[in-house]
């Protein structure tokens, strides 16, 4: 088997293939699926052998898979169950259809694995091409052919009410139990398509909506998963026999990771008719090129009459430039479709940013859309607070919601709160585009974006029953925390207010997370609200260290304080390995401010314990029933946060109650 | 809306973080051109039997995929290039 032939690198053959990465990319983020439909017969029509095209074209897409299924697992949208079950099975049909392709090759030599997956991809090229045609033309004629079915198909509700014993494994995206029998030939069917093509989803992702009825946006998502097992399986398989070229996978990665994005932006600017246009377009010219190879696969397998090799070369070249036209056609009719959709949309907001912008402040209407892309922010109407001073303000919070469990406390505890204060509230939510759309159409986002749409809705009303100023904004964008504190800093909000996630430990350290990150890059107070806090006013621990971010939160501190009319219970704490006169700066530092409360009238008690920041203070909480604990940031981020380390964050590990960190100005 | 205005329109952080991105993404590309022939050699060993070669063009997909995906995330979006909402 050590006959393999890959090909010679060289500069022209290396842009060629980003190139064609590129245009890869592009499409694969348009039209929602693999494109490895385009890349693996570019790869043959370049001199790849068909064996190591399918192998190197897998290795370029289960990391990005990966990617997608962890992004899209964080928004609720991943049974990781499913996906890992109908992955090891994929692995089956991988494992089974590259000992096919082997078999192909040691018996028929390269020219058989090229015509067996030429044939496939007509096949599949022909069915699923024509398919996507149909219904492009019937949603251009006004036919809806993405309406949510009112129930079950009958295949649906067969395979649901199917009961082997001994075989029934619950899955929540279903929220029921299937016998995992069922699983095994959709499993196989998708990695055996993968294995031949590299495009297992053409199979994996109908067969969840139709034979599971799974949402389209639920099987998308999970998709990614079955195609990062398969794919890492699938990889390593053909790894093992030195199928897997990895130059052309990462040169190829590099074009498809730039085109993807532009693909995956270009949905959100077209009709959804449009991308499946584009995409049977693109299919049917790469079937049509595939078709001119054929004879020459069949001459030189000896099953027709010997062609010459003038001929060979003509057909040869036909195909080469009927891809070549499919692929600048495809790229060209998507970078129009993007141009085109931007243009429109940038006039609209054009028109539409006059009336926002004269009405945006606290009368303004709830409802405001923004995006954070093109939209150009527009400076809030400035304040008619009699507090001249940003520091202990509370007129603005900007409520970060991803509509979970997690976040619903913030929602709650601002709203409460702004109720108190006679405070706007803002509330955002966030789309995520990126790598991770991939697998994802224009329907499926604009499910997502529904959704999000829905839920804002959904917190505008309850801000309208408690009779609070409320606007709502829908974000596109790929940082999480970046986006945020973007639109904090645009609104002038004067407290970002996050739920807190359960993760502890080394998980936070290594991927951090929005809360942490948003607390580090803040301009802005950050109030985290865990699921079961309530902000009632009753007792305030207030964390000092005598620098000057603890003055600022002692100033912020004072005036909630003095609004809740609370106690303040004003901490230092020192390490048992500082010495005595560590101790004396820290009684001095928490005497001043306590001498500070008084002197406003507040009543406030100072207290210097030893032993770790986070776990006294968060002790301290507990004992004096406090339901806020106030500190200040030192604004650490990145490398920095994780060798020196947050004792914000520590503190939001160890307490149950919300916690105001206050930024120095 | 030029290519400079929208990324001046950018936080200087999110500059930052697109080049190291980038730079280190040129880097491991560099590596990789580098060090062509002997990946190349890799899977000829493999296919001579030494199977644990076959570990490395798969971490090496993982590596590339992460670095060089977040750098053409931010990329795109320094330069103003997002979806509609």
């Amino acid at each position: 088997m050590d006959n393999i032939q890959f090909i010679d690198l060289n500069a022209t053959t290396a842009l060629i293939l980003f190139l064609v990465g590129f245009v890869g990319g592009m499409v694969s983020g348009f039209i929602g699926s693999g494109g490895a439909f385009v890349l693996t017969p570019a790869m043959m029509s370049m001199g790849v052998p068909g064996v190591v095209a399918v192998a190197s074209n897998m290795a370029h897409k289960f990391p990005k898979a990966l990617v997608g299924a962890y992004k899209r697992n964080k928004y609720g949208q991943v049974d990781v169950k499913l996906g890992i079950i109908m992955g090891i099975f994929a692995e089956g049909g991988v494992l089974f259809g590259k000992h096919v392709m082997v078999d192909i090759r040691e018996a028929f030599g390269a020219a058989g694995t090229n015509l067996y997956v030429s044939l496939v991809f007509v096949v599949v090229l022909g069915i699923v091409g024509l398919l996507v045609l149909r219904d492009g033309l019937r949603e251009k004629r006004g036919e809806s052919v993405d309406k949510a079915p009112k129930q079950l198909n009958p295949l649906v509700r067969w395979v649901r009410g199917l009961y082997i014993p001994g075989t029934m494994i619950y899955f929540k995206s279903m929220d029921a139990k299937v016998s995992f029998l069922v699983l095994v030939p959709l499993g196989f069917a998708t990695g055996l398509l993968a294995a031949t093509i590299a495009v297992g989803g053409f199979i994996g992702v109908p067969a969840m909506m139709y034979v599971l009825g799974l949402p389209a946006l639920v099987a998308s998502a999970t998709e990614l998963v079955i195609a990062f097992v398969m794919g890492l399986g699938g990889s390593f398989f053909y790894a093992l026999d030195g199928f897997v070229d990895i130059r052309l996978s990462m040169i190829i990665l590099a074009g498809s990771l730039f085109g993807i994005q532009i693909g995956a932006i270009g949905t959100t600017y077209v009709k959804d008719y449009v991308v499946k246009f584009v995409m049977a377009v693109i299919m049917l010219l790469v079937l049509v090129s595939r078709f001119f190879y054929i004879p020459g696969y069949l001459s030189e397998l000896g099953a027709v009459e010997q062609l010459a090799a003038e001929t060979v070369r003509l057909l040869d070249v036909i195909g080469e430039g009927t891809l070549a036209f499919a692929l600048i056609l495809g790229a060209v009719m998507i970078l129009q479709a993007l141009y085109q959709g931007m243009r429109e949309h940038r006039l609209a907001e054009a028109v539409a940013t006059l009336p926002e912008t004269a009405l945006a402040g606290a009368g303004a209407p709830a409802g405001v859309f923004l995006n954070a892309a093109s939209t150009p922010f527009a400076a809030p109407a400035a304040s008619a607070s009699p507090l001249l001073s940003p520091l202990g303000r509370f007129e603005r919070f900007l409520v970060a919601s991803d509509g979970s469990q997690f976040s619903a406390a913030a929602v709650r505890e601002a709203i409460a709160m702004a109720r108190k204060c006679g405070s706007e509230v803002h509330v955002m939510s966030l789309v995520a585009t990126g790598v991770e759309h991939e697998g994802l159409g224009e329907a499926i986002l604009k499910q997502e974006m529904d959704m999000a749409q829905a839920y804002l809705e959904q917190v505008r009303e309850q801000a309208a029953a408690a009779q609070v100023a409320c606007e709502t904004h829908l974000i596109h964008g790929q940082t999480v925390d970046q986006e945020i504190v973007d639109l904090a800093d645009h609104l002038k909000a004067d407290v970002i207010v996050m739920g807190r996630r359960g993760r502890r430990g080394l998980a936070r350290m290594m991927l951090g997370h929005a809360t942490a990150q948003v607390i580090g890059r803040a301009h802005c107070n950050v109030l985290v609200v865990p699921r079961a806090a309530k902000v009632e006013g009753r007792h305030i621990v207030l964390a000092t260290d005598g620098s000057r971010f603890a003055e600022t939160a002692a100033i912020t501190a004072a005036s909630l304080a003095r609004f809740c009319q609370a106690k303040i219970t004003v901490i230092s704490v020192i390490k048992p390995s500082y010495g005595v006169e560590r101790r004396v700066e820290a009684e001095q530092a928490v005497e001043r401010v306590v001498v500070h409360m008084n002197s406003e009238g507040i009543s406030a008690e100072a207290t210097v314990l030893d032993g770790h920041p986070a776990e006294i203070i968060a002790g301290v909480a507990r004992e004096k029933n406090a339901d806020l604990i106030v500190t200040g940031s030192h604004g650490r981020t990145g490398l920095e946060r994780v060798l020196l380390g947050s004792t914000s964050e520590r503190i939001l590990n160890e307490t149950p109650c919300a916690v105001l960190v206050v930024k120095a100005s | 809306m030029s290519l400079l205005t929208a990324v001046s329109r950018r936080s200087p952080r999110a500059l930052v973080t697109t080049v190291v991105l980038g730079v280190t993404s040129a880097g491991l590309y560099l590596l990789l051109f580098l060090f062509s022939d002997m990946l190349l050699e890799l899977a000829a060993a493999t296919r001579r039997g030494e199977k644990l070669a076959a570990l490395v063009p798969v971490a090496i997909a993982m590596i590339f995929s992460f670095v060089h995906g977040a750098f053409t995330g931010h990329f795109w979006d320094l330069l103003g290039l997002r979806a509609k909402k």
